[in-house]
């Protein structure tokens, strides 16, 4: 790693002009993901915003919504108590993320954040267009049991790693961004973008601008009938094959409302508005929640390795809404 | 023998305290940090190398290459061996331009902190001239040709491929990747010279008399003049069982700086330097009679090696020994690849040999409709298949029974998806392992001292199965010395040379020498004894050393308990302040009419979910007919630690390679799974608990590699018993069973 | 507290680091990396010199011992207490927040070290494997792991042990499975897990905060 700069400072004014004043300094919180990415060379900011004095900790009942700071820890959102029973997706998406000590340093800022787990992004030896645009996509015809299997692109086929972020997609989350100008809020769903031609950019957030709070919609009839699944390798501390976060409202065996997003398949956590379209207004059966979930796939392609998520992708959309 | 109860680990208390020191531990005055930089092509040579940053940055010391190295003196002058692999010749490090691994150490650089040299690394830049690699092991066979020599030649008992006329025939192929040992300490050395020609090397390895005898025959050193320290050993599997070429490095780059160098692999240079399970494609042919008789088994396996060195290891031999069968065809070839040579792991060969084996034998159970424990007991060995001669021991038989009845065997329905629990498709099968136990030389020395405090060394190491432990209790056992009071000290080059922990035979080697040196000392005390006043009678003087008893700190007649007298007193009236012996302890004759293997018998209950893919190892049952067992608390730990190792082997270890570059794609713990908590649930391990006698006076014949041997067949047989789908290539991950 | 340091102080601290540099461009030019750079950079560098200058004050407090001290901000959490304290209980085992060796407590909370930037721990709390005992007395958990044989090797233990203790604390540890999947960020490839889980069953039922 290189040596770099460090500075904390004090209020959100004072962050937010240091990342303006100086092009190569980023800002820090957590560490989980930047202080890893930083030993392996992948990326070298010369000077570190440490922004943890900053007052954005908190969890707040607002009018419709739950407001979460961006500096909470993970596993603060998780255990807490306004969160468990009114966000009962998000804590247990979060809970099943990482690991615990891990939660204890992850900030939902910084989850969101996150840099893609792809192996050819992380040896700067090996071609990637994320991290070095115009090497190529080490992954497309590469190792790529990982990968996306929907709004990939040829310059880049890598997956967003979060958890977190698929239920926030689920939910309808808001999020809350400052800079220079102001506040702007943008839909969850809006943050993270796909590849396209530009894998550099993994989401929406401008230079200069900083992840202030999430705002949830306390949609309580969500809050009933909520699961996150969550496929992997191993039972636990491992990145998602697939996952998928449902909330169904649910009157009688009619579906009202539902609210879908899949992980583990695309370069943002992947809303499934199409089945979520096709649900509303129909009973809960099997015979509807396989059709929901052939919806979800219609776009969807495989690159070899990953070609089992195109099976697995709609089996875990089915066993979700069964279980749910 | 009698043991004291005490079953706590002897080094418990300075592991749970954080003061145990493992290799990068020790504190050495004024140590720089070494960091190794690897290739970025898999073949071809470095054309030129720019060190001149890496020289500049804070710190650095040295950038050492193969245009600079000091010397070698134990090394090819031609540089590494370009005409082909040859056997046990290791990489030769800086020794010349040539790569033969993506990843293969090309720098060494020193620095004063950790920080700096790992900085300094990463500005080392090289010119190759590239030529064209192949990881692809699909190729072996096509483009890439076995390797020649005398071992793999086809071994050949009754008629060739005799299982082709059998009236029922299973063929299949089963595949087991590459698997890394990745033990948690990552490897590290310390070296530090005094003078030109004695160095001092902290050093992770599964033998400190190994590691002294690759360093010196390295720098041509004498055996007083290095010294090799392993007190702790953070795991090893395997990984540790041979000085690598990064431990040379270390030691070159203390020479070049003249001073101590640290060097800790990252956990990234773990799947590249220090050896891991080959790749091996399986054949099974086997065939039986209609009422399970078998008939024949060929077996053949195609395994990988490195470009500069052979590798083999007996994965095909287990069909020729396990089971009897008049038919028996072995080969066994090996390829090479521009990958780092493999080296043994846990249960070489015989693990991934009974892969295929005990999932072939379980495919055969169905198709002759037969019980698969019923199949095996019908071809029970009661003799070694491969030449007639009688076990020592051998409690295979009551292993299979004491297991079946502690799972439930028997109520289980054994027709696949039979079985359920809500949505969960349930499925039970078992794999046995197997594992010849063998005993070596070694030596002891035995010293107690007058305050009755007993010392017992060995130039051993302990990576983790609790070898003082089990020392500890065979010298308080015979000297009837609490255990409290008896250490046993090992991790040292300098003492009573003793043997590499590794192929099960610890135990049964090292035990044997702390027997002889105990037996030898209370001998010496009872010497002592016959001359002591109040036992001067003639009843004693006739007295044989057997017709003594030690106990408690003292010394007896077992005729009469009254008469006995304590080490202490017997020292002080002797004004001795210590009493010591040396012993050599080796294999006895009587043992070459034998043979001796240890048997594990392993049976899983697994869950799995139809919809999803997701296995869950619901609950495993071990039996094993290790022979006596020395130290049941450690020794169930080890069994449980085996079982652990074999889930990851079933469910989920896969090395990577990405044959465009030949380069690794998962090394690192995020991407190669090994087990979790959350993957592993209770684990009963049972013993027979059966000395033999024959092949050590211990009685115990080792069992840390059986298990995890048999135990992925165990897992695939279940999940076939469960879902009706017979996974033939590890591991067997969601998208295999969706 | 260090850690409410006013801005203003640690600007100006910065900026008089940052003068230095500006008056050395190469040195900044050798910080970005790329290598056309560290190529134009030449041989006029003086970066032994000026090394001394990125470091950073910092006080913590360790097993309650406090440590006023100096490092380059790139130094980890897990490589200060190895190296320069001599705490060689929490362990490397990965570097990269891969497998719990490294485990520690910050301000109570179990975190890994390895993964943490020991500058950014200013001002707080820090309590190692070193720490947990009192003493001679063995902390409730460190002597469950003895009687349990919650170890083979013994190198994932004080994270183990660490992460345990937390984990109680936590309130996770309600049953084998809570136990189970709340340890599951402590990779033990000797495989004592079982031995783990009953080490912690049992400390749990004795009840209270350890």
């Amino acid at each position: 790693m290189i040596n770099f700069d460090y500075i904390k400072p004090a209020t959100q004014k004072a962050a937010i002009d240091a990342l303006n004043k100086d092009a190569t300094s980023q800002f820090i919180a957590g560490g989980t993901n930047l202080v890893d990415l930083m030993k392996r060379g992948v990326v070298s900011p010369q000077k570190l915003i440490d922004i943890n004095n900053l007052p954005l900790k908190s969890i707040e009942q607002q009018k419709g919504f739950i407001r979460i700071g961006a500096l909470t820890l993970n596993s603060d959102v998780a255990e807490h108590e306004l969160i468990r029973k009114k966000l009962p997706l998000l804590s247990q998406a979060l809970k099943a993320g990482a690991s615990p000590q891990l939660r204890n340093m992850a900030t939902v800022g910084g989850n969101m954040m996150q840099r893609t787990r792809c192996p050819y992004f992380y040896d700067t030896t090996m071609p990637c267009n994320k991290r070095q645009p115009g090497t190529g996509c080490g992954a497309l015809k590469g190792y790529n049991r990982m990968h996306a299997i929907l709004g990939a692109s040829d310059k880049c086929i890598a997956v967003h790693p979060s958890d977190m972020c698929v239920a926030l997609t689920a939910l309808d989350a808001t999020v809350v961004i400052s800079s220079r100008k102001g506040d702007r809020r943008i839909p969850f769903a809006d943050f993270h973008r796909l590849p396209g031609t530009t894998p550099e950019k993994d989401n929406n957030l401008q230079r200069g601008e900083m992840i202030t709070a999430i705002e949830v919609p306390d949609n309580n009839e969500f809050s009933k009938k909520a699961l996150y699944i969550k496929i992997r390798d191993r039972a636990s501390y491992a990145f998602a094959l697939i996952s998928v976060a449902a909330a169904l409202d649910i009157k009688g065996n009619t579906i009202q409302n539902a609210r879908l997003a899949m992980g583990g398949v695309a370069h943002k956590p992947w809303r499934l508005t199409g089945a979520e379209n096709f649900l509303k207004g129909k009973t809960a059966s099997l015979e509807n929640f396989n059709q929901a979930a052939a919806i979800s796939m219609k776009d969807a392609k495989g690159y070899g390795y990953n070609n089992f998520k195109l099976k697995l992708a709609p089996n875990t959309i089915v066993q979700t809404l069964k279980t749910v | 023998m009698g043991y004291f109860d005490d079953d706590d680990r002897v080094n418990g208390k300075a592991i749970v305290t954080g003061k145990a020191k493992f290799i990068a531990e020790h504190e050495v005055a004024n140590v720089t940090h070494g960091v190794i930089v690897g290739s970025t092509i898999a073949k071809g040579s470095i054309t030129a190398m720019d060190t001149k940053t890496a020289e500049r940055a804070p710190g650095v010391l040295a950038v050492i290459t193969h245009l600079n190295s000091p010397t070698v003196p134990g090394y090819d002058a031609g540089g590494n061996p370009v005409k082909g692999p040859t056997g046990g010749k290791g990489f030769q490090v800086f020794n010349g331009p040539a790569i033969y691994f993506n990843g293969q150490p090309i720098a060494l650089v020193v620095a004063d902190t950790f920080e700096r040299a790992t900085y300094a690394a990463s500005l080392v830049k090289s010119q190759y001239q590239k030529n064209e690699h192949t990881t692809n092991f699909d190729e072996a066979g096509k483009s890439v040709v076995a390797l020649e020599d005398a071992r793999y030649k086809d071994n050949i008992r009754g008629e060739v491929d005799g299982y082709k006329n059998a009236p029922v025939k299973i063929e299949a192929e089963y595949v087991v990747p590459i698997e890394v040992h990745n033990p948690m300490e990552l490897h590290a050395t310390i070296a530090l010279w005094e003078g030109d020609d004695k160095v001092i090397v902290y050093e992770k390895t599964q033998g400190v008399k190994s590691s002294q005898r690759s360093i010196m025959n390295a720098f041509k050193l004498k055996e007083e003049n290095v010294r090799v320290y392993a007190p702790f050993v953070g795991g090893g599997f395997g990984s540790a069982l041979r000085t690598w070429p990064h431990a040379i490095a270390a030691l070159i780059g203390a020479k070049k700086t003249g001073k101590p160098v640290k060097l800790v692999l990252s956990r990234d240079q773990m799947f590249t330097m220090v050896g891991y399970r080959p790749f091996t494609k399986q054949k099974i042919g086997i065939g039986a009679t209609a009422d399970g008789k078998l008939l024949g088994i060929t077996h053949e396996a195609d395994s990988i090696t490195s470009m500069y060195e052979v590798f083999n290891e007996r994965s095909v031999d287990v069909s020729r020994f396990l089971y009897a069968c008049p038919n028996v065809t072995t080969r066994y070839h090996v390829y090479p690849f521009n990958v780092s040579t493999p080296t043994w792991m846990r249960g070489p060969g015989e693990a991934t040999g009974t892969f295929a084996l005990e999932s072939a034998l379980d495919e055969l159970s169905y198709a002759l409709n037969l019980d698969p424990i019923e199949l095996r007991l019908r071809n029970y060995a009661e003799t070694d298949p491969q030449n007639g001669k009688p076990y020592s021991s051998k409690f295979l038989k009551e292993a299979y029974q004491l297991g079946a009845d502690k799972i439930g065997w028997k109520n289980r329905d054994s027709k696949p998806l039979s079985m359920k629990e809500g949505e969960w498709m349930v499925g039970y099968g078992m794999g046995t392992g197997v594992f010849g136990a063998g005993r070596g030389t070694a030596k002891a020395l035995a010293r107690i001292f007058a305050d009755g405090t007993l010392l017992v060394q060995s130039a051993v190491s302990d990576s983790g199965p609790g070898t003082a432990t089990a020392m500890t209790k065979i010298a308080s056992g015979i000297m009837g010395i609490p255990g409290n009071k008896v250490t046993f000290e090992l991790g040292d080059s300098s003492l009573p040379p003793g043997p590499t922990q590794g192929g099960s035979t610890t135990t049964s080697t090292l035990g044997s020498a702390v027997y002889d040196v105990s037996m030898a000392l209370k001998n010496k005390l009872v010497e002592l004894a016959k001359e002591n006043s109040i036992f001067h009678t003639t009843e004693i003087h006739s007295a044989k050393a057997e017709d003594f008893v030690l106990e408690n700190g003292n010394i007896m007649l077992a005729s009469n308990r009254n008469k006995k007298i304590s080490y202490t007193d017997l020292l002080k009236q002797n004004n001795l302040n210590q009493l010591e012996v040396t012993e050599e302890s080796k294999g006895n004759e009587e043992m070459k009419k034998y043979v001796a293997y240890s048997y594990a018998v392993h049976f899983v209950k697994v869950l799995v979910h139809p919809a999803t893919g997701v296995v869950k190892i619901n609950r495993v049952v071990t039996a094993t007919d290790g022979g006596k067992i020395i130290s049941p608390k450690t020794a169930e730990s080890q069994m449980i630690g085996g079982v652990v190792g074999g889930i990851g082997m079933a469910l989920m270890e896969e090395g990577v390679i990405d044959n465009r570059y030949g380069r690794w794609v998962n090394n690192n713990f995020a991407d190669y799974h090994v087990p979790v908590h959350a993957d592993v649930p209770h684990i009963e391990a049972l013993f027979v608990n059966k000395p033999d006698l024959i092949l050590n006076p211990t009685g115990a014949k080792g069992i840390g590699e059986v298990a995890l041997i048999g135990f992925a067949a165990a897992v695939a047989n279940a999940i076939y018993h469960a879902t009706g789908k017979r996974i033939r290539e590890l591991p067997i991950t969601p998208d295999k069973l969706i | 507290m260090a850690q409410q340091k006013s801005c203003s102080e640690n600007e100006s601290l910065h900026y008089a680091r940052r003068k230095f540099f500006k008056q050395s461009t190469l040195l900044t030019a050798l910080a970005l990396t790329p290598p056309s750079l560290i190529k134009a950079a030449g041989d006029n560098l003086d970066e032994k010199a000026s090394a001394l200058f990125e470091k950073q004050s910092l006080e913590i407090e360790v097993n309650g011992k406090k440590h006023q001290l100096s490092v380059e901000p790139r130094v980890t959490l897990l490589d200060l207490l190895r190296e320069q304290l001599h705490l060689t209980g929490s362990k490397k085992g990965c570097d990269y927040g891969q497998c719990g060796a490294c485990t520690v407590h910050i301000n109570g909370k179990r975190v890994l070290s390895c993964m943490s930037l020991a500058i950014m721990q200013d001002g707080k709390k820090i309590t190692t494997i070193e720490g947990l005992a009192k003493g001679d007395e063995l902390h409730p958990m460190q002597q469950a792991f003895i009687k349990h044989d919650g170890f083979q090797c013994g190198y994932c233990t004080p994270g183990q042990i660490m992460s345990a203790v937390a984990c109680i604390n936590e309130g996770h540890a309600n049953n084998e499975d809570d136990i189970r999947q709340n340890m599951s960020g402590n990779i033990c490839r000797c495989g004592a897990y079982p031995n783990i889980v009953d080490a912690i069953m049992e400390v749990k039922q004795k009840g209270g905060t350890i």
